[in-house]
């Protein structure tokens, strides 16, 4: 009981284990996966990281790259346009009093130079007083390629005011004014570069205006992108817009008015900076939030003109978001392929887990059934420390929890009923037909006397439903403890051995193990056991006990271990085991046992008394003989000097085995005597009732039930069950033919009486 | 051994004395036959002076009880010596019988 207590503790405190093991596992599987995807994150994030830096180095170089070289083919441009205006002008100088001539010239630098389509000198006020106020010689290039002169200055065209007159002649020198839209002569978005004239004195007098169209500027910025979506602008010194992919705006609007709206008030500090001719880069976003880098530089020169590059932020990074986003693809695919490994692996885990502990619960069932299945054998030593005539010692080691061995005994009417066997296999199952072996030899024995009538009961139990084709070899033994003759059957167990004179296995006829085959007929044999003679029983688990080379132990072993037992006068049981279980310890020196070792020593150890009193009568089979055996017990009771009491015990005892044994052994209507003999020694008064009738057993009669009531008693089976009552011991043998019954009564009891 | 029947007091009375053994119990058994006829009377079975019963003496009793019980007679013992009454208790047979 305090052992399964025990057990289920165990199973309780091991299921909390599990659990918290389980838990404990799953939080550490999630601490894997977490810390796996947090490396793997951040390693991608540093590399994203880094190569962002470097898209966006590679950006501005590029766009750094991009912007020199678009400035210096604007430059390019204006200094051809300059410097064909300036080689011009000193040409003009010397014909300015000829204004026709000084148009020639002007229709010649017109045709030298493509990008210029207009050309005019405007002069000062009044410097013809016979052309006016103004005037303004003008020549442009027409769409098919002819030239178209005329005079412009007017009142309404008071070109002394405007800003490119006025700036250059105050400047001295080469001015290239904002960016307009020609409505008078060219029609046409323009930009004029002008240079003042000097007369030869060197006075300012009049102003050569040259016209560039600024339509080849915008190719020029939008020849060719650095992204497919970026594009370039280019604003002049007042923020005008002179080039950008939405021509509408161009030379329409300012870029400070394009941009007023936009919620990114960075634009402003961007359109301040290229106003004031600064280079830099800003990132911007647009109304929809969209990330857009701005790199600006001045064009060289005197134009004051700048320009910018505008690349999406989306643009810049797509390859690298592709690469990221896909990279995040992978890790994802990773992360859930290493959840799902991890997954099964705990899963597998768990489960070893649960055989693990429903192993250690089959354990613990085990050692419940070891327990139990020691508790079936004997296990007291000596068993019987009251009794002078018997000294038994056993001892069982089996190789697994539970074993397929039995051994047992006990003493019925003066008989020592004993057996040894082994199931075939091992283990659970073994152990479930030895247990079933065990309590049949207790049941069949308690009825039956001869071991070959018991173990043929048995074999037709066991042989009844054996599907498992289990077998058992048994040796069954009924050792007459007043006599000394021992009965016995084998069921091809190995012989036992008897230690007496000498050592000698016990002769054995060859019955089938019990178990294989119904209706065997098991041959029972006898022998005559002399006092101080040892029985020497095992199962082949000591023959065959193994050591760590394979080395069996052998029957050679076992007969040198029990002759040096007897040489030194140790066949008493427990010294002549414990030699063999020495042995047999150092021989398999620690190797695993590989089957069950059981060994039974029961010596024979009666004494014998001097007898005192022998007195005997014969009887015919008539019951109204019985006064006479009446006369005959008084008289030995007499003779012992029992009190009156126990002499009616024994008068009762007599009368109803004798009275038994004339009923039974002689069949109604036959004759035959019944011989009783008295004999006393110092410790007991044994009756012997001797009779030459039919085979019959009163010992083999079931108990009477005393407490029934008088309609359910029985009329019969009081007579031995008075017997039992009145005697110490009842003890019947068959022998040579003859019905023995003996009756025991120890003397020093009835003196206490 | 000897067996007497007796009617007293409406009861019916066997007196035994002596040893109720085997040899004796087949006499006796045709002596207590009188008692078969018992209905309306309590049946006593005196045994101050048995000194001896076995097992054939107790199978007569207790054929005596079974034939009254059905008609409601009672059976009472009377008299019985302590080494009787211990084979009596031995058996059982104490629970089936009213000692008187």
């Amino acid at each position: 009981m305090c052992s399964n207590m025990k057990a289920l503790d165990l199973q309780m405190s091991q299921k909390q284990f599990t659990s918290w093991r389980k838990s404990l596992q799953r939080r550490s599987t999630l601490a894997i996966i977490i810390t796996a995807a947090v490396l793997i994150e951040t390693t991608a994030v540093v590399q994203y990281l880094f190569a962002r830096k470097g898209i966006r180095e590679e950006v501005q170089h590029r766009a750094q790259s991009e912007l020199h070289a678009k400035s210096l083919e604007i430059r390019k441009l204006m200094v051809e346009v300059e410097a064909s205006v300036k080689n011009m002008a000193w040409v003009i100088e010397q014909n300015l009093q000829h204004p026709d001539s000084a148009l020639g010239v002007c229709r010649h630098l017109l045709q030298n130079t493509p990008s210029i389509t207009g050309c005019g000198i405007a002069f000062e006020a009044n410097y013809f007083p016979q052309y006016g106020r103004w005037y303004e010689p003008y020549i442009v290039r027409q769409a098919d390629g002819r030239f178209k002169y005329s005079q412009i200055g007017s009142a309404s065209h008071d070109y002394l005011q405007s800003e490119w007159f006025v700036k250059t002649k105050e400047k001295n020198g080469g001015y290239w004014s904002e960016p307009y839209y020609d409505d008078a002569g060219a029609r046409m978005m323009l930009c004029t570069y002008t240079f003042p004239l000097h007369d030869t004195r060197g006075r300012t007098v009049a102003v050569l205006g040259a016209d560039v169209s600024l339509d080849w500027l915008g190719k020029v910025i939008n020849a060719k992108q650095i992204y497919p979506s970026s594009y370039n602008m280019m604003i002049s010194r007042e923020g005008q817009i002179m080039a950008c992919p939405i021509e509408s705006l161009v030379l329409r609007t300012n870029i400070q008015q394009a941009t007023e709206k936009m919620k990114d008030t960075s634009v402003n500090s961007i359109n301040r900076n290229m106003m004031a001719g600064r280079k830099g880069q800003t990132v911007v976003r647009d109304d929809k939030g969209q990330k857009n880098y701005v790199f600006y530089a001045p064009v060289e020169g005197e134009t004051g003109w700048s320009m910018a590059v505008v690349c999406s932020d989306r643009e810049i990074y797509y390859g690298l978001r592709q690469v990221g986003f896909n990279l995040l693809m992978l890790m994802l695919v990773g992360l859930a392929l290493m959840g799902y490994i991890v997954w099964r692996m705990i899963r597998a885990f768990n489960r070893y887990q649960e055989l693990n502990t429903s192993k250690v619960s089959m354990e613990n069932e085990l050692n419940i059934a070891s327990h139990i299945q020691m508790a079936m054998l004997p296990k007291i030593y000596p068993p019987y420390p009251d009794r002078k005539d018997i000294d038994i010692y056993g001892l069982q080691k089996p190789a697994k929890a539970v074993g397929g061995d039995i051994y047992d005994f006990y003493i019925r009417d003066e008989k020592l009923f004993f057996c040894i066997g082994d199931v075939s296999g091992k283990g659970v199952p073994a152990s479930l037909v030895m247990a079933v072996t065990r309590t049949l030899f207790r049941v069949v024995s308690g009825h039956e006397s001869a071991p070959d009538r018991i173990v043929a009961q048995i074999n037709e139990t066991i042989t009844e439903g054996n599907e498992s084709n289990m077998f058992v070899t048994l040796f069954v033994g009924a050792l007459d403890l007043p006599t000394g003759r021992l009965r016995y059957c084998n069921a091809g167990h190995d012989a036992p051995l008897l230690v007496g004179d000498g050592v000698g296995a016990l002769p054995c006829v060859s019955n089938i193990p019990v178990g294989i085959m119904s209706d065997w007929k098991f041959q029972g044999q006898e022998t005559l056991v002399l006092p101080q003679t040892t029985i020497f029983l095992y199962t082949d688990g000591l023959t065959e006990a193994e050591n760590d080379s394979h080395g069996q132990f052998g029957m050679q072993r076992v007969l040198e271990q029990t002759q040096q037992s007897l040489a030194a006068h140790e066949q008493a049981s427990t010294l002549l085991l414990n030699r063999m279980n020495r042995a047999v310890s150092d021989f398999v020196n620690g190797a695993e046992q590989s089957d069950d070792l059981t060994m039974l020593a029961i010596q024979y150890t009666k004494q014998q008394q001097e007898v005192r009193l022998r007195k005997a009568i014969t009887l015919p089979n008539d019951v109204q003989t019985v006064p006479q055996l009446s006369a005959f017990v008084d008289e030995v009771c007499e003779a012992l000097a029992f009190d009156m009491s126990v002499t009616m015990q024994m008068n009762l005892a007599l009368e109803e085995a004798v009275v038994n044994v004339m009923n039974y052994a002689y069949p109604a209507g036959t004759q035959g005597d019944v011989h009783i003999e008295a004999q006393a020694n110092d410790v007991r008064l044994k009756f012997t009732i001797v009779d030459d009738g039919v085979p019959f057993d009163p010992t083999a009669k079931e108990e009477i039930d005393t407490t029934l009531s008088a309609e359910e008693r029985p009329i019969g089976g009081l007579g031995i069950f008075l017997v039992r009552e009145m005697m110490d011991s009842i003890n019947y043998e068959r022998v040579n033919g003859q019905n023995v019954l003996t009756l025991r009564k120890k003397l020093a009891e009835t003196a206490e009486n | 051994m000897k067996t007497t029947i007796q009617e007293q007091d409406g009861n019916l009375v066997a007196i035994f004395e002596g040893r109720l053994d085997t040899a004796a119990a087949p006499q006796c058994e045709q002596d207590l036959k009188p008692l078969n006829d018992c209905a309306g009377h309590d049946i006593v079975l005196d045994c101050t002076a048995l000194d001896y019963i076995s097992s054939s003496g107790l199978r007569l009793f207790l054929g005596v009880l079974k034939n009254a019980k059905p008609k409601g007679s009672h059976v009472f013992i009377t008299g019985m010596n302590a080494d009787l009454r211990n084979v009596f208790t031995m058996t059982g047979f104490i629970n089936l019988f009213e000692f008187k």
